[in-house]
């Protein structure tokens, strides 16, 4: 595939911030990647890491503190923090030096005028800064709002010139004109009520949870294309069918309830409700922590099959590296809302750089006896491992494709590391 | 290295009764638990394992039936013996945690206190215990001597003197039990203190608000409280000094409160109050190690001083130091009353002996006839009860009441018995609306298939008492039994009856002491918090304060294992611990029930259907699936010589560092345990199948002495199979791993 470097996703400083009383709680912390279309990205870290919630805000079940998420080049997220935070910093440091200016202004009579002029310039560089950051708040609110809206458009727009062709085409034939215009009123009401956030769905932990208890299989799985404008019964049988084929199930299983299936089935069905949309991006979270063993392979090579024949992006989130190995091209750990390592997963499992992602690898339990016995297991101290007390560090890119978060003095040493590795 | 046995399980059978019919979750499994070894279960969530678990426990489901089978622990049928006797056993000696700890957990009760309830309800129970034990105890060795002195013709001793040997023994006893008591009640007071004196300077160290005053007056009401002579001896004077101390210091204290107070009024500052704590501090230190060092003297043996004091009313032994004390006291104890008991007590413990090792003989002879009996069949309900209730008479008769030891299995046989012949006579009878349910859906059946009808589905059986399996079962009670007083009746001549007098006395003097024991809430405190830092929570002093929500995963988990640890068992059940938690945290709960095992010498059953994590916790494997174990060796022959396919998928399934190729999933799902199927239950998902394993179900094979696998792969006339690639390759990789860090 020649566009195989595509960028499907971009996340850009992503922050996502829920109050904890006076305080906030830092839960996605400036996450910056992207996705490409085609690969598997793997999310991983221990739990409550941010790594559930980053799945979520870029799907848009949370409204985003601050950052971007841009999906095929759109903006279909923003928040507005940053902004904020720049206006309200430059009012302060503007207070600031205003009070400066005015007590010098009290003692010294002599530079008054020239005190006074430049009392107003720092006005007037403040009331800048305000109405730009103002405009950006404007423009990011107005993307989330409006993302949808000109999706629609452009989507009937489409419509609008493919069909203007065949109503010329069929101009003659009034039998063909009147089915013609009926089905493209179908589509506009479709078009209409269609989302770009659609095309990425996602794969939930808990095939229990997940599914309504009171809802057939068939409901479950039509029900995005219902919610959709999507009437054609039929249609919707026969969609359901096949992808019930597709994840491995059978027809049979579409007048069934949820509590009728095996924990793997379950999930089968999740994961049908998501690719039933035609999704190109599929964010699955830790789809299979819940199943067992035998069940987990299944799975997991349902969606390697998926992903093939489907051409599907994937982003898998999981605390199991050895799944995650397996399944992603590329691999990004997280730790307390910050990523700290982006690597190819086989330049990550090579050359493990930072200390939290060797106490991850450390940690993985292999069905060996005697390795097993003699592992130890590396423990990450942050406070010990790190000195980010002159030098704050940020996510660096150390060899090409690698990043890692660290500051000046780790840069080198980890540089280090890698092309001394790679020489020998 | 011979092994002591702790807990085995013998060709279990567990089913539950369902609405669709009998659900067979267990299917005859036997295996067995070594001291200080990790036995892991390993299989797909349905293969039986948590049920295994739970009956080991005795905590199945209401709907569950015990099909057969046994599990012995410490001589006792875990299936068969009553609530009562189980009641004394859960938890305090079989121990269990749970998948999911936030679920075992109660969300409005504390950390602490739900670590310090089992303790402080056990000791609360065991009081009451020791004190009706002693009394029945004694009444029955008062009322055999008196009848072994009749039989023997024996009027040397009168029944007036054996009273009033009696009554000494239990006056005396009282006695020792109140100075236990009072010198129980300082040293709990003791350490109260020590307890409040930690709590307390641990909260300085921190820097932490803390009211001096409060505390002050708690340590003086401490301070008081330790007034035995027999605890102070030779410390009254620093205790008196101590005091004044204290009152200085609470003095000093009270007014810079005041004066603090003063002072927070006029300019916001803590200084004064920090300030005022530095001699506190010294002063509780000096306390602390003043009552530490009264705690570690030897302390007094009340039973012998009891003896003493009884008999010598005007003396004060506490005067004397603890040694010198004791060894006089035991002196004129053996000398005064104990020999002479003793002598008397030999009687009794002989008398009791052999007579009921007549009744035993007796006993095997009326139980020999009971099996014959059962297995001709052909009986009625009545002779079968009249039978039951002979049987149980001459079995109770061969119990000897004066043997400390409780045969459980002789004790528990009369309820177990009974029950099973219950089960046998009522359980089909009590069950017509099943056998009309059975005869209705037969007749549709076989309606159906006569019309040449193609019928999916099967007739549910009977959910009811199969007769010769409650037979079977029958038998096995009574064979036990029959066992049991065969072994006894061959080494009656090795059995020492001086030891077993001694042994008499000995559990009386335990059970006394076990009346004067008490457990306060601040010990049960101290207690807890030591537990708490044991399974790796730091600072437990705050955390004990805690609720269950202030906890992320793994510590919930740590404090769930350290209410497990309570109690001090002797086996631990771990089912699925970390399957709930994400790797580091499961890593470290791994390394902490590792390290457990080896400080506690704990026997571990680890229930988990993840085979890395067996990797490094299991000395021993036993794979699981639809209710059997189908493979079962030492961790490293399963990991590096698998025989049974299951094991094999098991192990391909796992996805690991270094395969990249499509991971070999398991098709299909476990079979429906309501039919379960005729042959190997693996057979519908095994590519390896062969013809046999859908007719017969195959043995255990042996592969080594310790490895065996149920698979007919392993008969001689099988095909030879080649293990999967993906397996055999990864075994090399190990291996060559293995070898490296070997050199």
């Amino acid at each position: 595939m020649e566009n195989k470097n595509e960028v499907l996703l971009k996340v850009d400083h992503l922050c996502q911030y829920f109050r904890m009383g006076r305080k906030d709680l830092k839960a996605v912390d400036d996450v910056c990647f992207e996705v490409k279309k085609g690969e598997a990205f793997g999310l991983v870290g221990e739990s409550g890491c941010g790594k559930t919630t980053t799945g979520r805000s870029i799907i848009k079940l949370y409204n985003i503190t601050s950052g971007n998420v841009y999906f095929k080049g759109q903006r279909i997220g923003a928040g507005t923090r940053s902004y904020k935070d720049a206006i309200s910093k430059a009012r302060k440091d503007a207070a600031k030096r205003i009070a400066e200016l005015k007590q010098e202004k009290d003692v010294s009579a002599a530079r008054k005028a020239e005190i006074d002029a430049e009392i107003e310039t720092i006005r007037k560089e403040l009331a800048a800064t305000v109405a730009e950051n103002r405009a950006l708040i404007h423009d990011a609110r107005s993307d989330n709002r409006e993302v949808d809206r000109q999706y629609q458009a452009s989507q009937l727009k489409k419509l609008e010139e493919e069909y203007s062709e065949k109503f010329d085409a069929a101009q003659r034939d009034e039998i063909k004109l009147k089915a013609l215009k009926k089905e493209y009123k179908s589509r506009c009401r479709v078009a209409k009520k269609s989302r770009l956030i659609t095309q990425i769905q996602m794969i939930f932990q808990d095939p229990i949870a997940s599914l309504d208890p009171r809802m057939t299989v068939r409901d479950i799985i039509a029900e995005g294309l219902v919610i959709n404008g999507i009437r054609d019964k039929d249609y919707i049988n026969e969609k359901v069918y096949e992808i019930l084929e597709t994840v491995g199930l059978v027809r049979e299983h579409a007048d069934r309830y949820p509590h009728e299936f095996s924990g793997g089935q379950r999930q089968r069905i999740g994961i049908a409700r998501a690719v039933i949309m035609q999704p190109e991006m599929i964010i699955a979270d830790e789809p299979i922590s819940a199943l067992d063993v035998s069940i987990q392979a299944q799975v997991i090579n349902l969606l390697n099959d998926l992903r093939e024949s489907l051409g599907l992006t994937i982003m898998f989130i999981a605390h199991d590296l050895s799944v995650v190995k397996y399944f992603s091209d590329r691999i990004g750990v997280m730790y307390f809302g910050k990523l700290v390592e982006l690597a190819d997963s086989d330049e990550l499992f090579k050359y493990p750089l930072h200390p939290y992602t060797k106490s991850l690898l450390s940690a993985i339990p292999l069905p060996d006896p005697v390795y097993e016995k003699q592992r130890t297991r590396i423990i990450y101290n942050p406070i010990a491992e790190h000195d980010y007390s002159t030098d704050t560090p940020s996510l660096r890119e150390i060899s090409p494709g690698h990043f890692v978060y660290c500051n000046n003095a780790e840069e080198e040493r980890y540089k280090k590391i890698v092309n001394g590795e790679t020489d020998g | 290295m011979n092994k002591e046995v702790k807990l085995s399980v013998n060709n279990l059978k567990v089913s539950f009764r369902t609405d669709a019919g009998k659900v067979q979750a267990v299917r005859d499994i036997s295996f067995d638990l070594y001291k200080g070894e990790t036995l892991a279960i390993v299989g797909e969530s349905g293969s039986g394992k948590s049920v295994t678990s739970k009956a080991i426990m005795g905590i199945s489901a209401v709907n569950a039936i015990y099909e057969g089978g046994e599990i012995l622990y410490d001589g006792q049928d875990l299936v068969r013996i009553p609530e009562e006797e189980m009641h004394k056993l859960r938890g305090d000696k079989i121990a269990m945690i749970f998948q999911d700890p936030l679920s075992s957990l109660n969300p409005i009760m504390r950390i602490g206190k739900q670590i310090t309830e089992a303790m402080l309800l056990k000791n609360k129970a065991n009081r009451k215990e020791g004190r009706a034990t002693f009394n029945k105890t004694l009444a029955t060795l008062s009322q055999t001597i008196k009848t072994a002195l009749a039989q023997n013709g024996n009027t040397a001793v009168s029944s007036a003197e054996v009273d009033s040997f009696i009554k000494t023994f239990d006056n005396f006893n009282i006695q020792a039990i109140k100075l236990e008591n009072s010198y129980n009640a300082s040293r709990t007071a003791a350490q109260e203190l020590i307890a409040i004196a930690e709590d307390f300077l641990f909260l300085v160290e921190k820097n932490q608000k803390v009211d001096a005053v409060a505390t002050l007056g708690l340590i003086e009401r401490k301070l008081k409280a330790i007034n035995d002579r027999y605890f102070t001896t030779g410390y009254a004077d620093a205790l008196k000094e101590h005091m004044s101390a204290l009152e200085n210091v609470r003095r000093i204290e009270r007014s810079k409160v005041t004066i603090a107070d003063a002072v927070r009024k006029v300019v916001k500052s803590t200084a004064a109050k920090k300030e005022s704590s530095s001699q506190t501090v010294e002063a509780l230190g000096a306390i602390k190690a003043t009552v530490e060092e009264m705690l570690a003297r030897t302390p007094y043996n009340f039973f012998r001083i009891g003896y003493y004091v009884y008999k010598k009313p005007e003396t004060d032994l506490s005067l004397m130091p603890a040694e010198e004390a004791n060894e006089l006291a035991y002196n004129f104890l053996t000398e005064d009353f104990m020999e002479a008991f003793i002598r008397l007590e030999k009687v009794a413990v002989e008398y009791s002996f052999n007579k009921t090792l007549e009744n035993k003989k007796l006993a095997i002879a009326e139980l020999e006839k009971a099996i014959e009996f059962f297995k001709k069949g052909g009986f009625t309900a009545k002779e079968a009860f009249a039978l039951c209730k002979e049987t149980n008479k001459a079995v109770r008769s061969a119990i000897d009441p004066l043997a400390v030891i409780k045969d459980n299995v002789a004790y528990t046989f009369g309820g177990a018995f009974e029950r099973e012949v219950e089960k046998y006579f009522f359980y089909i009878k009590n069950n017509p609306k099943e056998e009309a349910r059975f005869a209705r859906q037969t007749a549709k059946h076989d309606a159906l298939v006569a019309k040449g009808k193609n019928v999916d589905w099967k007739v549910v059986p009977k959910a009811v008492i199969e007769p010769e399996k409650q037979i079977e079962t029958i038998v096995s009670v009574l064979t036990r039994v029959a066992n049991r007083f065969r072994s006894d009746v061959e080494s009656a001549a090795n059995v020492d009856l001086d030891k077993r007098c001694i042994e008499i006395i000995d559990y009386l003097k335990e059970k006394a002491s076990q009346v004067v024991y008490t457990l306060s809430k601040r010990i049960a405190k101290e207690k807890a918090i030591k537990l708490m830092e044991e399974v790796g929570i730091p600072e437990p002093r705050i955390r004990y304060r805690q609720y269950p929500f202030e906890f992320s995963g793994g510590m919930r988990q740590r404090i769930v294992i350290a209410i497990a640890l309570s109690a001090n068992p002797d086996i631990l059940i771990c089912d699925e611990p970390t399957t709930a938690l994400d790797v580091t945290i499961q890593a470290q709960i791994l390394e902490l029930i590792n390290r457990l095992k080896r400080e506690r010498d704990l026997s571990i059953i680890f229930i988990t259907h993840d085979l890395g994590v067996v990797a490094n916790m299991a000395d021993r494997i036993a794979v699981m699936y639809a209710g059997k174990i189908v493979e079962y060796g030492t961790a490293n022959e399963v990991f590096y010589n698998p025989q049974h396919p299951y094991t094999w998928a098991l192990l391909s399934s796992m996805p690991d560092l270094d395969t990249n190729e499509k991971l070999d999933a398991i098709p299909g799902t476990p079979p429906n345990m309501i039919y379960p199927p005729v042959g190997d239950a693996f057979a519908e998902r095994n590519k390896y199948a062969m013809e046999i394993d859908f007719e017969m179900q195959p043995p255990m094979f042996e592969v080594s002495p310790t490895h065996y696998a149920a698979t007919w792969l392993l008969h001689p006339n099988a095909p030879k199979v080649e293990i999967p690639k993906i397996i055999t390759e990864r075994i090399k990789r190990m291996k060559e791993r293995g070898g490296n860090h070997g050199e």
